[in-house]
Order: C-alpha cells, then structure tokens, then sequence
C-alpha cells in the first residue's frame, strides 16, 4: 500500500470514527461504535495498524507518527462520548454531587452581644476623643455618694437600694444597714477616681457592671452595664453636651437623629436633664447627663470657677436590647447557647 | 403626682391646649406620664381629667397642687392665685386646752398643734369629694377630708387627732419605746423601735410621726374637738422609720421630699377653715408651735457671665429676673452690672447656689434654646492596651469555638463553695441577696460558667462551649480592705485536656507571650486527679486548667469529659508584645528530620525538649511532638516510644547533610546522656 493511500485511509477512519462517536446519544450506539473503532480483536484501528506492514519501509515513519495521532484523537474522542454518556450532562460533570447541599461550617464562637454594644459605643466615643478608663465594682461610699454630692440623708443611700458588703465585725452578717463598702450602683464612681488622679482637660468614659437590687424581670436585672461620659475642660458648656449627644446618636442610630433635653435631677450635675432620642417617631429614653455639679469638682480638688463640665450615662442593655430586638433582659446573662449563638 | 384638670384650675388659668401644657410640664421639669379622662377613669366627674406627673426627688414643692400650678403660670407667664385663709377663733387660748413637750428634735425640728372645739363630724362637702376621688383619694369624713384635701393642694401633710382621746391633754413628741407598738389606722399593728419618732400622749403612742396615725385617737363621728397637727418630721428619719415599718403613706412621701416651714402654718390655717366650713366648731386661739422662728434666707448671687459659662447661651436679664421672681425668688434691686441677689423661696430647699439658679433660669427659658452646634474640640483618644487584648482573647477563643457569656458576679455560697483557686480567704457578701438567694462575691468565674453549660445541657441538650471575661473578687487582708478585683478570663469546653491547652496556647502565642507556658500539677478535689495543673508564663503564675472530675460532673448532671481553664489577664499581659515584631526569616533551605526514642515513662515532654533544644541551640528552628507508643514486650514495662521531629537551620549558609548528621548526633548522645533515651533504629 502506498503512503499515500496509507494516510488517507487513516484520516477517513479518523473523521468517520469521531463523527459516530458524537453521534452515539446512548450507551449501546456508543459500545458499538467503540468496538468497531477500538475494539482489541476487530476495531478499524487495529485493521489499520496491521496494514502498515505494508508501507515502503521508507515511509513507515511518517506513517507510524500520524497513526499515533489519528489513535489518540480517537481514544479521546471514546473517552469523551463515554464521560458524557456514563457521566451525565452536557459538562461531564459527576451526577452525585450537589452543590446546594450545606456547606460544612467552621465552629466559630460568639461575642455577647453586650460587648459588642460596648466596642461600638467605645469606638464612636472613641473618635469624638473619648478614652475608656475603670474602676473597681466595689467602692466605699466616699466614691458612691459622698463625693458625687450624695448626702447622708439622700434616699439614694438606702440599704434597700444597694448592695451594702455584710461585714464580719458583728459575728453575724448585719442586714439593711449602711456598710463601708458596697457594689457600685453607677459608673460615676470612675469619674471621681479619674478626677481625683489627673488635671483637667479630661474626656474619659466609663463602662462596666453596675448594682442594684431590682427583682428580675423582662426589663429589669440587679446587675447591668452603665456607659458614663466625662468632659472637663476650661470652657465646657451645656451647648457641647448637646452636640456631642447628637453626634453620638446620630453615629449610633444612623441618619440625623433629633435629640431633646428634659430637666431632671442628679445629685452630680446641675443642671441636670433627661436626654431623649427621636426614634422612628417616638421619643426614646436614651439616659441621664448634665453640667458637673460644682461640689463635684471641690470634692475633687478642681475649683469650679476654672473649670466647667459635663457627664452623661446611659444604660448599656437598653441600647443592646433595642439594635438587636432582645424583648427578655434576662436572657444576656443567661449563658444559654440558644441565646448566644445568635449574635 | 396626681392632679386634677379642675382642681389646679382653682389657681391658675389653664391653657385651652391640654396636651400642649403637659408637654411643656415635661419639658420643663414634670415628666408627663398619663392622662386619664371620665371615659377611662369613672371617679372623674365628666368636665375633669386627671394628669399624673412625675416629680423628681428634689421638688417636694411640686407634691401639692398648688406648686404644679406655680410651674404652669411661670410657664405661661399667668397669675398664680393662693388661697389666704383667715380664721375667726373663740377666746379660748389654745395653751390651756393642749401642751406639746417635743422631746425628739432630730426627728421632729417643728410641731405645730391648733384646736378646733366643737365640731360635728359628718360627710365633706361635694366638691371636696369630687376632688379628692379625682385623684383617688377615699372619702372619710369632713374633718379627715380636709386635712387630705390641704395635703394634695400644699404638699404639707396633716393630722387630727381626737381631743377627747388624748390621755392629760398632752402632746409628746419622743423617741419610740423598745417594743412598744401602735394600731394604726389601717388597722394593723406595729412594732416600734427606739429610732424611730412617735406623737403620743401622756400614756401611749398615738402616730408614728410622719408615716400614720394611730386608730386609737381616730377621728369618728363621735368626735366632738379635734386637734390639728402640722409638723415637721426630718426626711432621714421619716424614711428609715417608714423603711422600717414598710409603711409608706403619702405623708411619709412628703416628709422625704421636705415640706415648706412657711406652709406649716399656712396648711394648718387652711384645713382649720375648710373643716370650720363644713363642720363647724370654734378654733381655740393661736397656736402651739415649737419652733416659730424660720430663717431667712440668705440671698443667692447669679452672674450672668455664669449662666453663658455654663449653658452656652445668652439670656436676657429681663427674662432671668421674670422667671426667678415668678418662681417665688426675691430679690432686693434689679440685676445690675451683670449680676443680680436672689433669695429663695421657702418652699424650694433645692435652690441654695448659683448653679441651682442657672438650673432653674435654664428649665423655664427652654433647654430646646440650646444648640446643638457647639463641637468640642479635637483630641487624641488611644485604645487601651487591656481593650486591645481582650479583642485578641475574644477573636482567639470565637475562633476555637468558644461562645463569650456573661454571668451574674455573685453566686449562691453552693457555687462558691464548688472551687476556689486563686485564694483561701472567704469571699465577700452582700447584706441583701442578688437573685435566688446569691449573696457571695465569686472568687473564681469556673462554677459560673459550669452551671451555665449544664444549664444548656439540661434545657436543650447543648454541650456549651463557653468563656466569660470578668472580675473576680479577692477579699484583701482585712475586712474593710476593698477586695483585689482581678480581671480573669475563663472558659469551659469539651474534648480534652490537650485541646484546651492547645486554646491556651495559641491565646499565649496571640497576644505575644515572651515567655513560655509551663505546668504544675497542683491537687484538688473536684478535678481528674493529677489532671488539674497551675499554668505559669515564665515566673509569673497565670491561672489553672484541668479536668473536671466525673463526681462532679454527676452532680451537674453533665456528661464528660468537661474542661475548665481560668487565667488573670494581667498576668497573661504582662510580658506581651501585643504589637507583633517581624522576625527574619532564613532564606537557607532547612532539614527535617524524624527521632523516635525510647525511654523511662517517667520523662516528661518539656524535659526531653529541653534537652533537645540544649544539644543543638541556634541552628534548631523547631520541636515538634508526633506521638507517643507503648510496647512493654518489646521495650520493657514502664517504657515508652516518643517520635518527634527536629527541625534544623541556619541563618548563614545552607546545611550540608553532615552538618544535620553532626547535630542530630548530639541531640541522640545528649538523650542518652541526660535521660537515657535510646534512639530506635
């Protein structure tokens, strides 16, 4: 056979074998077709391998290099139509996996949701200049109430009303009788100490656990979280209260957020408001605040004719409760997972 | 404060607007808390409503409704009409038909007493009643509805005795008896103590000064002369007497809040013509009062400079004389030269300073006049470096699985009794319980966190892997000391001791621990003997992990195993780089190489390592355990097959294989040497 006969017998096996292979829509038309072409005994392939002997030896290389070629073609053209036909689809992709079958999830904790009100509240206080300061959770009332303008005859100091530590002096533990140490019952305490210990100007704030003996319920907890403002600086006024509580609401709530004073009364500040946030229509409670009360500052060594100041304290579960619609304050301190591991 | 539409339009014109006038009462000191109308409230007569107002503690002067319309025409800038009664009394001095000895002037700084001969007891007059129903008051009878009535229109509590009941015509205002007790006119009994004041007579007590009468000398039909007090009981002793007793009147409300020395006497006049009115009788003349004098004042200097210091805004001098002066100030000349001298009203204790005027200039002209672009200044705000690394200790322990929960910081004496590692003092009470009887201050966050995983157990099958970051409280030395309050962190989880360990570790690594974390076995009971070990960074002790012991596991009802670790942050801080340092990496190819050793069972990991690390020095870039295998037929009982793998590098040049051999072979002819570890072929 001459090479040239040789060649051109290979490319119409070559052509005629991948057409019927495409062609093969079914198992059985593909087993035909793959034994007629590349059967061991009696495929086309095989026939055409034998003829080679034929060739003028001269011409048996280039015949050998195209019969490679024209094989391979076909194997992949066999293995093409076999990967569609077993396989299924039109992209030869496996039929057991599902891709919308649920991904495997990484066991990752969660951060109580309290913590993260307190970074967010942090950070926005954070960049109106604001530092974080602490201080104890148990305090002497000198830092409570005595030096926060609380008097002795002041309801505020009623046993019922704090958590006085019992002491051992009497044998027995004392009951509802004012004690020399107590669980703080506001974050106002950190200011005296952080006025106590530095000069003016000072931008802190507070935050930590505060007490008081309230019965559980929905609203209600004996321990909560307290975020108290502090500035004191040579010309601080009521107008910079004002300002930096609707630069905090407005950053905390989202979009220009109407805020308004009503008078109130704590014994630390004066004039003394409450500070209402206009909230989807409603005015919100949002929490306390005020111009330092100069006893105050004498209590602390500042002369109130040098400095002025304001504070502010709000309560940290009534914002977390509301951002992530908690109805039940109970459940924060719950530790039930069911809770947790939604936030 | 309850008051009536009706009743406060008796001194004050009202605005048409109702709704605008509450939220102006809100917006200037009396937080409007509800309206009732006649539909809702049925007491009401049909052309009344009744408004509850919310009166902070320092505003006894608005307890009456006389004082809210005081705030309502200084508001509106209308006229305030006070009643001024006047009385037509018989010549009989009051001084011969009653003495008043007070023998307890802390308690009781003024006792006032008229009498009033003659009187017959019977129903109120309609509009009394009506008013008084309109802010649910009950009706008794003529002489007890007036002394009600002038209660809620001044503020200044009142009582009438029956005269006839006064055993020797002698009022005694004293100091309780030990164990004496009193029917009150609720028609309970109480029992007194000695610190607490009573009016009574020459025999018995009669009231409980401030806080109740007494049912004995009542007022009842039968009463012919009654006696009229009008005192002043001190608001410490009120209030701890009616704390006491868990007695609390609206009298007692008042005397908390201070009541006006000057409207003392008013308020006795005032209910002597009311009662005169409706049931007659003869007021005996003058009146006995212990304490006439009231003091005067001193006046108050308010700069205007002060009032722009402090609330930002200007204000006229016009309008800060028209609100002093409306709010009952008195002052003896017009501001001048920036500055004016006010005195105070009697009925306003709260207004003793400069700032106390600014408060009230600034509540009446209108906080909503203050702007709200008035910015602070810049100012730098760092991080601290405890909030950076609790952020790092939280993203550590999110990432290992672990759910941040917050529990109560003080516990039952039954959780407190269950562990106590960092101290042997005993913890801290409270007088009064937290929540379900906790009273102690909890030393250690652990059972804490244990009961909250078999709470999650026992309530829906969880097995809750927690942390929890918090102080515990160390009592100090002695009693008083305030405690240490050591901010911990500690976490309960499953697996085992060496995933947990794994946690501290990597929590180590995280915040840059520069020295290595080391164990101590220490005993305890509650813990997997031998299973519990103090953890130290260097020198420094750390905290404490183990397991817990299957007994106490029962008695949580928990399944194991259960691991608690808790370690002081400060600790965990104190020799960190939070700030990671980049360290040079070698650009040197390293050799790794496997060692499988056998040797006592008694050689520890960190022994064998430091070895290892000792023999090679500075070219050993890593140890790294594989395992451990046991084989007693091969290898003899109580030995082991540790494999690990040394890591080896330099920093200068690339290893050859003889210099890993040469290395290698001193790690081996080190273990044989230091703890007769035998390589294995």
């Amino acid at each position: 056979m001459s090479l040239q006969n040789f060649l051109s017998a290979l490319d119409s096996l070559q052509s005629e074998a991948i057409a019927t292979l495409d062609a093969a829509s079914d198992a059985e038309a593909f087993e035909a077709a793959r034994v007629k072409y590349v059967g061991q005994k009696k495929g086309a392939l095989k026939d055409i391998q034998k003829q080679m002997g034929s060739v003028a030896a001269d011409d048996r290389k280039s015949a050998g290099m195209r019969l490679n070629e024209v094989k391979q073609a076909i194997e992949k053209a066999v293995a093409e139509a076999q990967s569609r036909i077993s396989g299924g689809g039109e992209s030869g992709a496996d039929p057991t996996f599902d891709p919308t079958l649920p991904g495997v999830r990484p066991t990752i904790g969660h951060v109580h949701p309290i913590t993260q009100t307190i970074t967010h509240l942090t950070e926005i206080m954070g960049r109106m200049g604001f530092e974080a300061a602490e201080g104890p959770e148990v305090e002497d009332p000198h830092h409570n109430f005595v030096a926060l303008n609380i008097p002795e005859d002041h309801p505020a100091r009623d046993p019922l009303d704090n958590f006085y530590l019992a002491t051992a002096a009497t044998g027995a533990e004392k009951r509802n009788v004012e004690g020399t140490r107590l669980l703080r019952s506001q974050t106002s305490t950190v200011q005296i100490r952080v006025m106590a210990n530095r000069k003016p100007p000072i931008r802190v704030i507070s935050l930590g656990r505060v007490y008081r003996p309230d019965d559980p319920d929905a609203t209600h907890f004996p321990m909560f979280h307290q975020m108290e403002g502090l500035l004191v600086d040579t010309n601080v006024t009521m107008a910079n209260l004002k300002t930096v509580l609707r630069v905090f609401a407005t950053n905390y709530l989202g979009g220009d957020v109407e805020i308004r004073f009503r008078p109130s009364f704590f014994p630390f500040t004066e004039p003394s408001v409450e500070v209402d946030f206009l909230w989807d229509g409603n005015w919100i409670e949002f929490g306390g605040a005020g111009m330092v009360d100069p006893n105050v500052f004498r209590a602390v060594g500042y002369d109130p004719e040098e400095v002025s100041g304001f504070a502010f304290g709000l309560g940290v579960e009534r914002l977390c409760m509301r951002r992530h619609g908690i109805k039940d304050i109970r459940d924060l301190y719950s530790g039930d997972m069911r809770f947790l591991s939604q936030f | 404060m309850l008051v009536s539409w009706k009743w406060l339009s008796r001194y004050v014109d009202l605005p048409a607007d109702r709704e605008q006038l509450e939220t102006r009462l809100s917006l200037s000191g009396l937080n409007h808390e509800g309206t009732e109308t006649p539909s809702e409230n049925p007491a009401l007569s049909p052309d009344d409503v009744c408004i509850d107002l919310e009166v902070t503690s320092n505003r006894g002067d608005c307890l009456g409704h006389l004082g809210v319309a005081r705030e309502i025409s200084v508001l509106y800038n209308t006229e305030l009409r006070v009643p001024s009664p006047t009385l037509e009394t018989s010549k009989t001095d009051v001084r011969s038909l009653l003495s008043v000895e007070n023998e307890f002037t802390e308690a009781c700084p003024r006792y006032t007493a008229r009498v009033i001969q003659g009187v017959k007891v019977g129903p109120s007059p309609d509009w009394m009643q009506a008013a008084l129903a309109s802010i649910g008051i009950g009706v008794v009878n003529n002489v007890v509805d007036a002394t009600n009535y002038v209660l809620m229109e001044c503020g200044q509590p009142l009582h009438a005795f029956d005269y006839a009941n006064i055993a020797d015509k002698k009022i005694v205002v004293r100091p309780a008896r030990a164990k004496e007790s009193i029917t009150a006119i609720d028609h309970r009994q109480y029992e007194l103590d000695p610190s607490m004041c009573v009016i009574a007579d020459a025999q018995a007590a009669s009231a409980v000064a401030g806080v109740m009468g007494g049912a004995d000398s009542e007022v009842t039909e039968s009463t012919k002369d009654v006696v009229i007090e009008s005192a002043i009981f001190s608001p410490l002793s009120v209030r701890r007497t009616a704390r006491k007793l868990k007695l609390h009147s609206p009298s007692s409300f008042r005397f908390e809040r201070r009541v006006d020395p000057v409207g003392v006497e008013w308020a006795s006049r005032r209910v002597c013509q009311l009662i005169v009115e409706s049931a007659g009788g003869t007021v005996a003349e003058g009146i006995i009062d212990t304490a006439p004098e009231i003091e005067q004042r001193p006046p108050i200097v308010l700069r205007l400079s002060q009032l722009e210091r402090i609330l930002g805004i200007t204000i006229d001098s016009i309008e800060v004389e028209r609100i002093l002066t409306a709010l009952g100030c008195q002052s003896d000349a017009k501001i001048s030269t920036g500055s004016g001298a006010f005195r105070a009203p009697s009925w306003r204790h709260d207004l003793t300073r400069e700032a106390d005027l600014i408060e009230e200039v600034a509540r009446i002209h209108g906080y909503d006049k203050i702007p709200e672009d008035s910015p602070i200044p810049v100012a730098p705000s760092s991080k601290r470096t405890f909030d950076s690394a609790t952020e790092k200790i939280r993203g550590v322990l999110t990432a290992a699985g672990l759910s941040e929960a917050m529990t109560p910081s003080v516990v039952t004496s039954k959780l407190d009794k269950a562990l106590s590692p960092w101290t042997e003092r005993p913890a801290l009470s409270t007088q009064t319980a937290m929540l379900k009887g906790a009273k102690r201050l909890r030393r250690t966050l652990l059972p804490s966190l244990i009961e909250a995983r078999a709470n999650n157990w026992a309530s829906a099958s969880i097995e809750a892997d927690l942390f929890e970051i918090a102080h515990l409280y160390l009592p100090g030395k002695s009693d008083e000391d305030l405690p240490e309050e050591l901010y911990a962190v500690a976490m309960v989880c499953g697996g085992d001791f060496f995933s947990a360990k794994g946690v501290i570790e990597s929590l180590c690594e995280r915040l840059g621990a520069r020295q290595t974390l080391s164990v101590q076995p220490v005993d305890s009971p509650g813990f997997v003997a031998g299973q519990l070990v103090r953890l130290s960074l260097g020198e420094t002790s750390l905290g404490y992990l183990g397991v817990v012991a299957p007994k106490t596991l029962k008695q949580w009802k928990l399944p194991g195993p259960v691991i608690v670790a808790e370690l002081s942050i400060p600790a965990l801080l104190a020799d960190a780089e939070l700030v990671p340092q980049q360290q040079i990496v070698s650009m040197f190819p390293s050799v790794e190489r496997d060692l499988n050793f056998v040797m006592s069972e008694s050689v520890r990991w960190n022994e064998l390592e430091n070895v290892v690390r000792s023999a090679v020095g500075q070219q050993l870039k890593s140890v790294t355990y594989r395992e451990t295998y046991r084989d007693p037929e091969k290898d003899g009982k109580d030995r082991k097959r540790v494999l690990l793998s040394v890591q080896l590098q330099s920093d200068e040049t690339t290893l050859s294989g003889d210099d890993a051999d040469a290395l290698v072979q001193s790690v081996i002819g080190a273990c044989k040497k230091k703890l007769d570890a035998e390589l294995l072929g």
